[in-house]
């Protein structure tokens, strides 16, 4: 069958059809129109994609996590079953790998048209905040683009060579030069094959949990914050899960639509898109067990905002939307699968198309129900929807085919070499030769679940990130120099008011104002209630009252402030203005003021204690930057191990080739 | 790299307090991240990927060292600690607050920094609560900018930095106070003169976000916010926690801390430990739960 991938392939080549062209034109025009929509919300601004302060996330959100989790199918398809060794796979992983690069671009895109300020993207790089959740999506939603590509990439090699020694007439020039380029130097010697499985197997452990810290991170952006429902610890598995779901759906469109388009029907059968379906039902269940044990908890305590949030979602506002997601989204999918008369690839086909649009508006639910949540006054604002954010969103449908038309007319869309290897190996085995494509002889539907739980590994976590408070009580200012006791007279009406104020030498000694209160004709007032004030210049003159005292039977009131007196004390040093008052009912009132040089203060304020965790905080950017950085590594030696497999060999081993 | 916010800023330096914490304790042992079964095979390139890896630390490190040198260079304690008291017995609702501050900062209608939200009480009835930025001490906008737009000066204002703002509104999701409003349209234009665009004075730029800055252009000069300003029943206080004391556009100067402590004085969301600097004096039967 060596010749039916490759003739298979090289259909692809040929001069398109008129259809194609048609197909590619309507793609293209949804697409411009999509780009101008964007130009006219940069234009007006956001508020012209019905966002709002009560609608700050919407779309954009739900667009981006919905993109970047179809790539999912890429890293299923190929990593996993790569790894669990399941044959079956072969004639889907070219398709599957491109799907994925396609859709993390468009889904990586989708970014820039959430953002108000696209302009200034690039501080993500120059000025970012490693605490922030968002500055993680950027790093790994990068480092999962970089791997999809590398995994999409590396399986290139000797497909683009054996075309390229088979067809070359028939290539084109374009195409020729490209695979000439790419494969230059591969001859499939043992070396060879063996340095490209190596790196392929590496890249295949790589991906999976790539993928996972991917959804995780979005996720947490959202559960990072204090909103009721986004502040569930469940939502990053969920996320990994919706992907994974989403994932497979795609990859059963994309495949059934190229296999209809190329007549791959040799190729890949009925038993290709059931086995798929079997994995996406097992993704349903999981998906729909991890949607009810979302909502279990919050909703059966019923605290206030998740009561409210999940009111809406359930009985309220958005529960026609929530239970259409669920009927559509995941029982009409699994009763597809279920059943042995829909188990074709029609069925799976409509069980995907059913998927789809309803995990995106599941997504768009998450977002925009909490969003539109008012945490202070629990009432609901709307997200509005206009032509603009459904013109981007139809954008970035489009684009993912009109991307794997124009992908796919330049590079092979069967993964040529892993259908003929294995077939090869089958052969060995002594396995009939069958008139249709292999399948796999391990039963391994399940085979994804398992690798699931695997892929729960370098999951990057960031943890809120707090600053410690620097701000400390200044505590006992050192004054030395007694202060001689500076009076003040101020006779009015009657009686008389002779304020003093004295510190003392020690060391946050307390300041003592002493007020001497007398009647007209000089004898000491007992018995009234002076009151105390500070001249405060914090909010321009001011005069606030600072304690109040009664004179003895020498007319005499006093005050202490500081030291171990209760009451205020001073907060300032420096020059200090004290103001002693006594308003006799039915008098004018009578104050009288001194300036002292305070010595001793201390400041009122006390920091809050640190918080326990902010040494983890600090510690985790530098983990996650060691462990990214090993990622990149591992990524790009494995491109650099292929290429340099593929050098010219030395003269004594070249006869062995 | 990652800089500083607060070292670029043409204001007076803000120590970065609220920035990320110091280095704790040594780096991780990068040989551990390497020892997966797979890679014994590639043992050069763990020690690349090492290399790179601790390029990354290093990095981190230097903005660690280049912050611990800000933090020594800048005085030991803020001369002020600017914070807010709302006496939520008096408040009937009149939102001249909310009128002074579009005004004062050319804000849209629908832009309301200091919002008058209207909160059932106990026993059913309504109460009016303004709804300032509560200048948290740890704020959770600040955490998940991911440019780090939002600062914190060490007077304890939590600024944004309209000039470096990506729009990401990662800020509103944080916020447990809704304290945060986007520039979702072209801003009004300016009426006075245009003014630099400073976070203290922010100056509206279509898609980037704004909010309650507490007037932190009048606070130096010892003028009063412009919501405190004009409110007509004294509801408003603004305060110093440094200083301790705290005044109303009545005439009223009280000792902060005193006044705090008679008066029962509670903060918003103290559960979620964001440490609000905005402090509420309920009257009887009016609580703070909020909605979530």
């Amino acid at each position: 069958m060596s010749t039916g991938a490759r003739e298979a392939s090289m259909r692809a080549f040929g001069k398109p059809s008129l259809t194609w062209w048609l197909v590619v034109c309507a793609l293209s025009v949804v697409v411009l129109d999509g780009i101008y929509a964007w130009t006219v919300q940069l234009r007006y601004g956001m508020g012209a994609s019905g966002f709002n302060d009560h609608a700050f996330w919407a779309i954009d959100i739900a667009n981006v996590v919905t993109f970047i989790g179809v790539s999912y199918g890429g890293a299923v398809v190929s990593a996993i079953l790569r790894l669990t060794g399941a044959t079956w796979r072969a004639p889907l992983t070219r398709l599957a790998e491109g799907t994925a690069v396609c859709t993390v671009l468009v889904g990586g895109a989708l970014i820039i048209p959430h953002l108000g300020r696209p302009d200034r993207v690039y501080e993500l790089v120059t000025h970012p905040n490693l605490a922030a959740p968002v500055f993680w999506d950027f790093i790994a939603v990068s480092t999962y683009t970089f791997a999809s590509i590398v995994f999409f990439a590396l399986p290139l090699v000797p497909d683009m060579a054996a075309l390229g020694e088979e067809h070359g007439e028939r290539l084109g020039r374009g195409r020729r030069t490209l695979y000439a380029v790419v494969s230059r130097g591969w001859v499939g010697s043992p070396r060879q094959r063996k340095a490209l499985a190596g790196a392929l197997g590496l890249v295949s452990i790589l991906i999976i949990p790539l993928a996972v810290s991917v959804h995780s991170v979005l996720a947490w952006a959202m559960a990072t914050t204090s909103r009721p429902w986004w502040h569930e610890s469940i939502w990053a598995p969920q996320f990994v899960v919706a992907a994974l779901y989403s994932g497979v759906a795609i990859v059963i469109l994309v495949v059934a639509g190229f296999r209809r388009g190329y007549h791959l029907e040799a190729l890949i059968n009925e038993r290709h898109f059931v086995r798929l379906g079997y994995i996406m039902s097992a993704f349903a269940l999981c998906y729909l067990y991890l949607t009810f044990a979302d909502i279990l908890p919050g909703a059966y305590v019923g605290e206030n905002g998740t009561e409210a949030v999940f009111g809406e979602l359930l009985v309220g506002r958005f529960a026609p939307l929530f239970w259409l997601f669920v009927v559509c989204g995941g029982i009409i999918p699994l009763v597809l699968v279920a059943l042995p008369w829909t188990r074709t690839v029609s069925g799976m086909v409509v069980a995907s198309t059913f998927v789809l649009p309803m995990m995106w508006l599941k997504r768009m639910l998450m977002v925009i129900a909490p969003a539109n949540f008012d945490v202070v006054s629990g009432d609901s604002g709307r997200y509005h929807f206009t032509w603009v954010p459904i013109a981007i969103s139809l954008a970035a449908m489009a684009a993912i085919p009109l991307m794997l038309m124009v992908l796919f007319r330049i590079v092979p869309l069967l993964s040529i070499d892993e259908i003929e290897e294995i077939e090869e190996a089958e052969r060995e085995a002594g396995a009939a030769a069958a008139a249709a494509f292999l399948l796999a002889q391990q039963d391994d539907t399940a085979v994804e679940e398992s690798a699931l739980v695997r892929s729960g590994g370098t999951a990057t976590r960031v943890a809120g990130v707090t600053g410690a408070l620097l701000l400390s009580a200044v505590l006992g200012v050192f004054g030395f120099g007694a202060k001689t006791p500076a009076e003040a007279a101020a006779p009015s009406g009657g009686n008389s008011i002779v304020l003093a104020a004295q510190q003392a030498a020690r060391t946050g000694a307390p300041v003592l104002l002493t007020a001497k209160l007398a009647d007209g004709a000089g004898h000491p007032l007992a018995k009234a209630e002076v009151t105390f004030l500070l001249g405060s210049t914090t909010f321009g003159p001011r005069s606030v009252a600072i304690g109040s005292a009664t004179t003895n039977s020498a007319g005499v009131a006093r005050l202490t402030l500081g030291g171990h007196s209760k009451g205020y004390h001073p907060t300032t040093t420096g020059p200090q203005e004290f103001i002693a008052s006594y308003a006799p009912t039915g008098a004018e009132p009578i104050e009288s003021s001194t300036n002292i040089k305070v010595t001793g203060a201390r400041s009122a304020y006390t920091p809050a204690p640190p918080k326990p965790l902010d040494p983890v905080g600090a510690a985790l950017p530098k983990a996650l930057f060691l462990i990214v950085g090993t990622v990149w590594t591992l990524l790009i030696s494995q491109v650099i191990r292929v290429r340099r497999a593929c050098r010219p060999i030395p003269a004594r081993e070249a006869h062995r080739v | 790299m990652p800089s500083d916010t607060t070292q670029e800023l043409p204001w007076p330096a803000v120590p970065s307090s609220n920035d990320l914490p110091d280095p704790a304790g040594p780096a991780p042992d990068p040989a551990g991240l390497t020892r997966r079964g797979l890679v014994s095979k590639l043992a050069a390139l763990g020690v690349g990927a090492t290399g790179v890896g601790a390029a990354a630390v290093a990095v981190v490190s230097f903005q660690d060292e280049a912050r611990a040198a800000a933090k020594a260079a800048a005085p030991k304690a803020a001369e002020h600690a600017w914070c807010m008291v709302i006496d939520l017995r008096t408040c009937d609702g009149c939102k001249e607050c909310t009128k002074a501050c579009q005004k004062r900062h050319n804000l849209r209608p629908e832009q309301t920094w200091i919002n008058v939200y209207e909160m059932e009480d106990e026993r059913g009835g309504t109460f009016n609560m303004p709804r300032p930025c509560m200048m948290c001490e740890d704020p959770p906008c600040l955490k998940v900018c991911p440019v780090a737009a939002t600062l914190r000066t060490d007077e304890g204002l939590v600024l944004v930095d309209t000039d470096t703002c990506v729009g990401s509104r990662a800020c509103m999701a944080a916020c447990p106070y809704e304290a945060r409003y986007f520039n979702w349209e072209e801003p009004l234009p300016a009426k006075r003169m245009p003014m630099p665009n400073t976070p203290q004075m922010p100056v509206a730029q279509k898609g980037t976000v704004g909010k309650c800055v507490l007037c932190a252009d009048r606070l130096p000069q010892g003028e009063l916010p412009a919501c405190v300003d004009s409110c007509p029943m004294g509801v408003l206080y603004v305060g110093d926690l440094v200083t301790d004391v705290a005044v109303n556009s009545q005439g009223s100067t009280v000792v902060l801390s005193e006044f705090l402590h008679d008066n029962d004085a509670v903060r918003f969301k103290e559960e979620l430990g964001t440490n609000p600097r905005v402090w509420y004096i309920t009257g009887h039967g009016q609580t703070l739960e909020s909605a979530s």
